[in-house]
């Protein structure tokens, strides 16, 4: 998920902007100068000014420098390149899980939300397809077992409740 | 307190966590203690931070062991050496290699706690006499050295720590206690958990890489001989590289923001740089990964240094490990020193401890390091999956918005790394962004909104030339390498 600076350093002054105006909105304390918007405000102006900055391309030497010290250590690989282009946007497939987890676990239970993401993931991952149901159940239990059991962590026992 | 049963058993289960964690590739030192932070939660204030110690420390020196045997560092620490290393490992000296790793992190550990022993108290003292425009400056000038010693853009950086900053401002802890920025949220009132953003950035941020990156190759079965053999020798034939690079760590730890991978990488420049025989670096030479060993192992120990006295985190490690002091009770500031002093030796003890234990233990590690590699990533990423659901659960106060923290600070990190943003400035700033934003406003009511004292006292003036030099150092460097390439193209002219 490369973003070229332009985009990221719009991003960031856009972002800047917004938060100063949301601190300029901000009730001040009775009989104080200094309230709860001079900080959100102060660095929503710093955000602007260096989103704007990287947005022109200032200070890129030093990453170019950066990148080329860090390529005399490693050797170009580009099979390794393509297979991380190909698989970019299954990046965003753990934390979809999480927001699974945060949707469906106190309905469902931990252990069968647990098991799912743990399946799932493996999968993703290429795991010998005779290992995944047992590592995600075992791996599902043994968590509950930990954080329930041993450190008393309050998981949603849903549809599945343990026995300990 | 350190003799007790707990503490004893605490030490060992985080050492062996350690070692595993931090020899499987992919999974960082600082990823190990994130996923602790759940489990210090149970424990006593002196175990808790005994395993923050011990796990670290182990973590860095076993992210050698498949940067010796593999070429893949286990960690970021190792990278800097990891050719050199591998390189001793093909010409038949594995042994050699992963026993300068072992034994120069152990001395390393113990030269960079007797700088903790020696310089926090001291500098403590100093401390106390510090007002809040001195503790304002110190913190701004924290986060210009994160942004500084960032291997990117400084702008970048600035942007990240900003970014940092402008995420602590979320929720009502702020000097008026109006709610900022919640967007009409309760979950946001108490603002963005530290703990789980750390998990976000550092944890599941791994394991979105690994899903892209490809899998490593199973590491041969070697027979290794003795670990320690020559040790001593080489420490007798390399006394200067070691000191240098035990001191270079220790100054690297301290200075906020740069952790174990930053000094390893200028401690194996700086060997190479000042070596007699420069051009066998990268040819299986021991000297540079004397001193870049010797160098990560002992920035762990002086990072606390500015962490305990000013809860400005020293490195990413530990700026989660103030988040555990603050949990615990044990809040970071010169006091802690005078009021807690007993708990302070005990952390000295713990380092030490650590660090002698880390010798038997290490060897244990590296002889079964050809079992422990083979386990496949794809079936313990997804368990740490379910770890940063669990943990940040259960340190958010049970409450399931942590979850939802966790996954956007996950994309965030992932995003930033992709594209040039250092996430440790960024940690940095979410961390810090409270005491920066209360000394500010502190000081301003103090001052009745006149910024003249901010100058005018003397620690204070010094403190704020320091920052506005890092602000322009940058600039300084720029100018400096653009006139030396006008010059050597001038005469082309």
């Amino acid at each position: 998920m490369r973003i070229s600076d332009r985009i990221s350093g719009v991003f960031l002054a856009l972002l800047g902007a917004a938060a100063f105006w949301g601190g300029s909105r901000l009730p001040p304390v009775p009989g104080q100068q200094v309230g709860p918007s001079a900080f959100p405000m102060v660095v929503g102006a710093g955000l602007v000014i260096v989103g704007i900055l990287i947005a022109l391309h200032i200070g890129r030497s030093f990453e170019e420098q950066a990148e080329a010290e860090l390529a005399e250590h490693s050797q170009p690989d580009p099979e390794a390149e393509l297979y991380e282009k190909r698989r970019q946007w299954l990046a965003l497939l753990p934390p979809c899980l999480l927001v699974f987890y945060y949707l469906v676990s106190e309905r469902l239970g931990f252990i069968i939300t647990a098991a799912i993401m743990i399946g799932v993931l493996a999968w993703a991952f290429n795991a010998r397809r005779r290992l995944i149901l047992p590592v995600a159940l075992g791996g599902a239990v043994f968590i509950h077992l930990v954080f329930f059991k041993v450190l008393r962590v309050p998981l949603a026992p849903g549809l599945l409740p343990m026995p300990w | 307190m350190v003799m007790a049963l707990d503490v004893l058993v605490a030490i060992l289960a985080s050492a062996v966590y350690g070692l595993v964690v931090g020899s499987l590739p992919g999974l960082s030192a600082t990823m190990a203690t994130a996923l602790l932070v759940p489990v210090t939660f149970y424990l006593s204030p002196i175990a808790a931070v005994a395993t923050i110690i011990t796990a670290s420390a182990m973590a860095i020196f076993s992210g050698d062991i498949p940067g010796c045997l593999m070429r893949i560092p286990g960690t970021p620490a190792s990278a800097a050496y990891t050719d050199e290393a591998y390189a001793m490992t093909k010409k038949g000296q594995a042994e050699t290699a992963l026993g300068i790793c072992l034994w120069f992190s152990a001395l390393g550990g113990i030269a960079g706690t007797l700088s903790l022993i020696l310089m926090a108290p001291a500098l403590a003292e100093v401390a106390l006499s510090f007002s809040t425009f001195e503790y304002f400056w110190l913190a701004i000038l924290g986060l210009m050295c994160a942004t500084l010693v960032a291997r990117t853009s400084p702008i970048k950086a600035i942007a990240a720590m900003l970014l940092g900053l402008l995420i602590s401002c979320i929720g009502i802890e702020n000097p008026a206690g109006t709610p900022r920025f919640t967007f009409g949220s309760t979950d946001l009132l108490g603002g963005i958990e530290v703990i789980p953003a750390l998990v976000g950035v550092f944890a599941l941020a791994e394991v979105m890489r690994a899903l892209t990156q490809k899998d490593i190759p199973p590491i041969p079965h070697r027979r290794l001989g003795s670990i320690l053999k020559g040790q001593w020798a080489l420490t007798k034939a390399y006394p200067k590289q070691q000191v240098r690079g035990n001191i270079v760590g220790i100054i690297i730890g301290v200075l906020p923001g740069a952790g174990a991978d930053m000094a390893a990488w200028v401690s194996y420049a700086m060997a190479k740089r000042f070596s007699k025989e420069p051009e066998k670096f990268g040819t299986g030479h021991p000297e540079g990964l004397i001193e870049a060993g010797a160098s990560n192992n002992a920035s762990l120990a002086s990072g606390w240094v500015p962490s305990l006295l000013f809860a400005i985190p020293g490195d990413t490690i530990t700026a989660i490990a103030i988040g555990v002091l603050y949990m615990k009770g044990l809040n970071p500031g010169p006091t802690l020193f005078t009021e807690k002093a007993s708990s302070m030796y005990a952390l000295y003890i713990i380092f030490i401890l650590a660090n002698i234990i880390m010798i038997p233990l290490g060897i244990m590690m590296i002889r079964a390091s050809s079992h422990i590699l083979r386990v496949p990533r794809a079936l313990v990423m997804p368990v740490i999956l379910v770890f940063c659901a669990v943990g940040s659960f259960a340190t958010g106060g049970n409450n399931l918005f942590a979850v939802l923290v966790v996954a956007a600070f996950g994309l965030v990190g992932f995003t930033m790394e992709k594209n040039g943003y250092p996430v440790a400035a960024m940690v940095l700033g979410i961390v810090m962004g409270t005491m920066v934003e209360q000394s500010f406003v502190t000081s301003l009511i103090k001052s009745d909104g006149s910024i003249l004292p901010f100058l005018s006292r003397p620690i204070s003036a010094i403190l704020a030339l320091c920052t506005f030099i890092a602000l322009f150092w940058p600039l300084f460097a720029w100018l400096r390498r653009y006139k030396a390439s006008f010059d050597a193209a001038s005469p082309a002219r």
